[in-house]
């Protein structure tokens, strides 16, 4: 039995293997499939984000256009300026505008940056910039007009609207700064890059006059992938396998204990149909040379004269044929002695017996509609049996109940089960609401070979009554109250003193 | 081993196939009560290689046998021509077997034990259909060698009178007179040794239309 059960837990080794492979497949695949999810997020929130810069950024750098464009339009002397507040006002609205110049026929520029940005804007007839100077946060902007021209002096810093920033800009992991040719100002340090996935945003402001480039870069490193939900899809799915596992392994269980019992059945009458086959040659032979010789002896005998000696002779051979042919039946009995029970008896609860017995018929309940009515009491009564023999018993009955119940239209088939104790005895009775068993036929139903049934061997019930003598106890049929057949099976109650 | 009153030795021969030593014995003694000659074998290969196969008689066979089985030796039986009527013998006899069993050519199928009025009343059966069967054969071949002595001219006179033909309209067929027909005819009823007309025609006409065919 131990190495039994120890090769069969060999042979599910690979099973357990499968399991698991497949546990890890789906994990590793649904894992991947969060992480790549969760980047896509990222990815769009981080484009999102950057989209949101760029236009706010955009908006600023053409508010400075705009401004130019009204100081060219308006042309406010300096000192009117100065008197008005205008020009002086300006940096108070817009924090970012440090300084305003002003160059006209009196006043020229000096800087050479301005004088040649104020020559580039009357060619292209718009705003550009004169010089930037991303160390300092510092730019110009030139737009040339008459009778004077304008420049702005920016701090890139307060250009930008904190206030409508889209990000966290102490916090955030993403790394922003405008850039122009080789020279770049930080707006928000971001994260250093590490190992994993990064995305890039690259865009030049929209304003000609200051085209700058938004460049951005966000990585996403490995300690970002929603290693929770990757845990939790683990766990989960590992619940989902293991319950499937314990199902297919209910199942299985289920279809091997109803194998092994009908097994247990075919072996034995495989076995008494063999025996009955070879019994038939074995007796065949001496019955034919027996009958042979004394029919030889008689027309001996009555030939004239009568060939008296030949047949005496022949009488010795039918003799001999004889004997040998009650030796067979000597062999064969000694073969088929009831196999001896009294070892494996053990103290058994018959009430689990019954129900394991009826869990392994479901089906045939199930396809017949019969609901089983069980009357017995709550405590389990223990008897001596052989657990698998009285299994077979119970099997047969219940089989053979249902087989009875088969003859009647659906609404009159009852099946009652009732467990009780009577004379120190456990009492099991199956009763059927079949057509019963004719008072002629009921002495006769345990005789081996005897079949109501056209298809039925006749063994079940002989089977089940040598199992139950074997053990001790007893099984008998009856007629049941009112109509269908009870068949009683007594099996002797375990001692208390015993375990 | 032959215990029985020895019969004559022309009586028919009864082969026994059974590899139950005390079955044969008992069946052999049997059979010979009635005035059969018995060879019994116990192997059936044995038998198959040696038996006598011009005896007149039957041959009785068991249908389970060790080696090769009833059945197979009684297709074997039949394949070699053998004319001996075979009466097959079974511990157990299923519809099925039977049905195989006549089916494959056996004259007789019977279960074991067996009765002897059966037994012994299927054995004269065969052995006298065994026996017409043998005079029939010898009578062909009688027929085939007068025949044989026939002339060219003979065998056409005979074909026509098989045919139906008056000696008059075999004249005219084989441009012949009378006469002449009439005594190749007398010659045809001398040499194939025939009294009547019907008995010449019964004898002869396969012969003729088999002579004819080719």
């Amino acid at each position: 039995m131990a190495s039994c059960v120890r090769i069969r837990a060999m042979r599910e080794l690979p099973r357990a293997l499968w399991w698991l492979l497949a546990w890890a497949v789906l994990t590793a695949a649904g894992g991947v499939l969060l992480a790549s999810l969760a980047l896509e997020r990222e990815r769009g929130a981080f484009e999102t984000d950057l989209r949101i810069v760029h236009r706010l950024l955009s908006q600023r750098v053409v508010q400075h256009d705009a401004v130019l464009a009204m100081l060219a339009l308006l042309q406010p002397d300096g000192q009117e300026a100065q008197a008005d507040g205008a020009l002086a006002r300006l940096p108070s609205v817009y924090p970012q505008i440090l300084a305003v110049q002003r160059s006209d026929a009196e006043a020229p520029w000096r800087d050479a940056a301005l004088v040649a940005a104020q020559a580039a804007s009357r060619a292209a007839g718009r705003a550009v910039l004169a010089d930037v100077d991303f160390a300092q946060g510092r730019y110009r902007v030139v737009l040339a007009a008459q009778p004077a021209a304008y420049g702005l002096q920016i701090d890139v810093r307060s250009m930008v609207p904190w206030s409508e920033w889209p990000m966290a800009e102490q916090d955030s992991p993403v790394a922003i700064a405008l850039a122009r040719g080789t020279q770049r100002f930080v707006l928000q340090a971001g994260r250093a890059p590490l190992r994993g996935w990064s995305f890039d945003f690259h865009k030049t402001l929209a304003a000609d006059s200051q085209p700058f480039e938004v460049s951005a870069q966000r990585t996403v490193g490995w300690a970002e992938l929603p290693w929770g939900q990757m845990l939790a899809l683990a766990i989960g799915v590992a619940a989902l396998l293991a319950a499937a596992a314990w199902l297919q392994g209910q199942r299985a269980a289920r279809r091997r204990a109803e194998e092994l019992l009908r097994l247990g059945q075919v072996v034995r009458l495989n076995t008494l149909g063999e025996l009955a086959a070879g019994m038939a040659h074995e007796l065949n032979q001496p019955l034919t040379a027996l009958l042979a010789s004394t029919q030889a002896a008689r027309r001996l005998i009555a030939d004239e004269p009568p060939e008296l000696d030949t047949a005496r002779e022949a009488m010795a051979r039918a003799v001999e044929q004889a004997r040998r042919a009650s030796d067979v039946v000597g062999r064969l009995r000694r073969a088929v002695e009831r196999p001896d029970l009294g070892d494996r008896l053990q103290s058994v609860d018959m009430q689990a017996a019954v129900r394991q017995a009826l869990y392994l018929l479901e089906p045939e309940l199930q396809r017949r509609g019969v609901v089983p009515q069980l009357d017995w009491p709550a405590t389990g009564l223990r008897v001596r049996a052989d657990p698998v023999a009285l299994e077979q018993i119970v099997h047969n009955l219940l089989l053979n109940a249902l087989q009875a119940l088969d003859q009647m239209p659906l609404a009159e088939r009852r099946l009652r089960l009732s467990v009780a104790t009577e004379q120190g005895q456990g009492l099991l009775s199956v009763q059927d609401s079949g057509p019963g068993i004719t008072a002629e036929r009921l002495p006769h139903v345990f005789e081996p070979f005897f079949s109501t049934r056209s298809g039925g061997l006749g063994l079940g019930l002989s089977l089940c009554e040598s199992l139950a003598s074997g053990m001790g106890g007893s099984l008998a049929a009856g007629h049941a109250a009112v109509r269908g057949a009870v068949f009683s099976l007594r099996l002797p109650l375990v001692q208390e003193s015993e375990p | 081993m032959n215990m029985t009153p020895a019969p004559q030795a022309h009586a028919p021969l009864v082969h026994l196939i059974d590899d139950d030593a005390a079955v044969r014995e008992a069946l052999a003694l049997l059979i010979g009560t009635v005035g059969l000659r018995v060879d019994s074998w116990a192997d059936p290969l044995d038998f198959l290689a040696r038996f006598d196969r011009q005896a007149i008689g039957a041959i009785v066979l068991d249908v389970r046998m060790p080696g090769i089985g009833g059945l197979a030796l009684l297709q074997q039986l039949v394949a070699q021509g053998v004319d001996q009527p075979v009466i097959m013998l079974t511990g157990h006899g299923t519809v099925e077997m039977c049905r195989r069993a006549f089916k494959a050519g056996a004259a007789e199928f019977l279960e074991k034990p067996v009765d002897d009025e059966l037994l012994l009343e299927a054995l004269q059966n065969a052995v006298r259909q065994h026996v017409r069967s043998r005079q029939r054969q010898q009578a062909d071949r009688a027929s085939r060698e007068r025949y044989a002595q026939l002339s060219g001219r003979e065998r056409e006179v005979l074909g026509l009178i098989v045919e139906g033909l008056t000696n008059k309209e075999i004249g005219r067929a084989l441009v012949l007179s009378p006469r002449t027909v009439e005594t190749h005819r007398a010659n045809l009823f001398d040499k194939l040794a025939a009294d009547s007309l019907a008995q010449l025609i019964r004898r002869y006409a396969a012969l003729v239309e088999g002579d004819l065919a080719p």
